[in-house]
């Protein structure tokens, strides 16, 4: 379960403050999965990193219950100068996970290859995220955010990644921000659509979807 | 999270890591650490050779510009590093239950172990070349190298703290510390200066840790103005503003 208060964050730009979440208060179900959409620089990813913790809100609180991912993009938690299995090694560490085994998880599921052995920052974005998907899929989360990184890879990858989610529906749930309908669709049932700092939630992706043409339009 | 791993395996996760990106990265790995003060105390031994200048009577020569440069570079980069380390680290905060303090601790510890290791090689080094090994206390050369390494770490804490205001900190650090070379003892002792010098010289906290170190290394050499509680006094004022002031920039600090 994971809840949001009064979130506010802003950011200082040179024109002045800038206020990218203004006041949203949202709780995000147990076992349902939740999809956000949203144009480039409306503050999606903005918001999965207050969700998932990495950064800290101006004001307002979150509350988290349950083993959260990182927020999975392309590859924001990786030392470019370590190879994909230092990487991984660090971050089974951390979770307290089996080194051994998510290091051949995510090599297995990752199919990156030697560049596996290679430092991160060699990566193609592509690459980059099979990493951090892989590696996320390997520790058994119960709420995982993701940031777009479904929408790159192959047409074989994206399937892999939609399979690896199904087969854990019954005990996870996602938290994917997206600017692509048809991503969402594949994943979640609900949609919200976050647009000048506030947040609405619809039912269906299909009703986001209409909501999200309009202030396209608008 | 937090609850379920602690915060010491985080610590010692994060200082492989940083073992890996600190000497990993350059061709000559875990050399540098040791060329760096190598390369000085080559400098300072062909000069004082040039000048004629002569160690301490109670000393020699290389063991007299070891003991100064080790916890000189120890204090140096501990300030540096600590300074850097929410900047160039970044990416680690993406998960949440790893703490910038963590990164401060872990920088902390991986430098001091360095040089650590890096005195011990040189010293060894120095006692194979000399056919001698004498050490009054190998405790106080620890704790005075903790002291230059604490006093590094908590002023480099503030620092980071303030370079979230303004990028200026960051700039300034280098001038700012220049003067330290010349004022911590690397080419003079304490008790060999004149008394008028010697009591401002004495404001300098880190030249507080080398008189410890050697103290502590030399039978011979008495570290009678060395005071311990000067330094720590400093390592709390640094720490008592460097952890609430982490604490209150703490959201400012911006990952994507």
């Amino acid at each position: 379960m994971i809840e949001l208060q009064n979130i506010t964050k802003m950011y200082r730009t040179l024109a002045g403050p800038n206020i990218v979440i203004d006041d949203v208060s949202i709780k995000f179900p147990r076992n349902k999965s939740m999809g956000i959409l949203g144009r480039n620089g409306a503050g999606k990813s903005t918001l999965l990193r207050i969700i998932g913790g990495a950064e800290l809100p101006d004001k307002g609180r979150v509350i988290r219950r349950g083993r959260i991912s990182w927020p999975i993009g392309f590859g924001g938690g990786f030392n470019g100068s370590l190879s994909g299995e230092e990487n991984c090694r660090f971050v089974s560490r951390i979770y307290s996970q089996d080194v051994d085994r998510i290091v051949d998880e995510t090599r297995e599921f990752a199919e990156i290859g030697n560049y596996f052995y290679e430092p991160v920052r060699t990566y193609s974005s592509g690459m980059r995220a099979r990493l951090a998907f892989g590696l996320s899929m390997a520790i058994d989360f119960e709420v995982y955010l993701v940031d777009e990184v479904t929408a790159v890879g192959d047409k074989l990858f994206r399937r892999k990644c939609r399979n690896a989610f199904a087969d854990r529906q019954e005990r996870a749930s996602l938290i994917m921000v997206s600017h692509s309908i048809e991503t969402l669709r594949d994943y979640c049932k609900q949609c919200a659509v976050l647009e000048h700092g506030k947040m609405t939630v619809f039912d269906t992706v299909d009703e986001a979807s209409e909501a999200y043409d309009e202030v396209l339009a608008a | 999270m937090r609850g379920l791993v602690s915060q010491a395996e985080i610590v010692f996760a994060v200082l492989l890591r940083e073992t890996r990106t600190r000497f990993g990265a350059h061709q000559l790995g875990y050399l540098w650490a040791l060329l760096e003060p190598m390369l000085m105390i080559i400098t300072f031994f062909v000069m004082f050779a040039f000048i004629g200048r002569q160690a301490p009577d109670e000393m020699d020569l290389i063991g007299f510009l070891s003991t100064g440069i080790v916890p000189y570079v120890l204090f140096m980069n501990s300030v540096s590093r600590v300074a850097e380390s929410i900047n160039g680290n970044k990416g680690l905060l993406f998960y949440p239950h790893v703490q910038p303090l963590d990164l401060v601790y872990a920088r902390t510890l991986l430098e001091f172990s360095t040089y650590i290791g890096v005195f011990v090689l040189l010293m060894g080094a120095n006692a194979i070349y000399l056919q001698e090994f004498n050490i009054d206390s190998a405790l106080q050369i620890v704790f005075g190298m903790a002291l230059a390494s604490l006093l590094g770490a908590t002023l480099g804490l503030v620092l980071c703290s303030l370079a979230l205001f303004s990028n200026f900190v960051e700039r300034a650090r280098g001038p700012i510390l220049r003067p330290m070379f010349w004022v911590s003892g690397i080419f003079f002792t304490a008790n060999q200066l004149p008394e008028a010098a010697r009591d401002k010289v004495l404001y300098n906290p880190l030249l507080h840790c080398v008189e410890l170190v050697r103290g502590g290394f030399y039978p011979a050499y008495d570290a009678v103005l060395a005071d311990p509680y000067y330094v720590l006094m400093y390592i709390l004022v640094f720490a008592t503003i460097g952890l609430p002031l982490e604490r209150h920039v703490r959201h400012r600090i911006e990952v994507g």
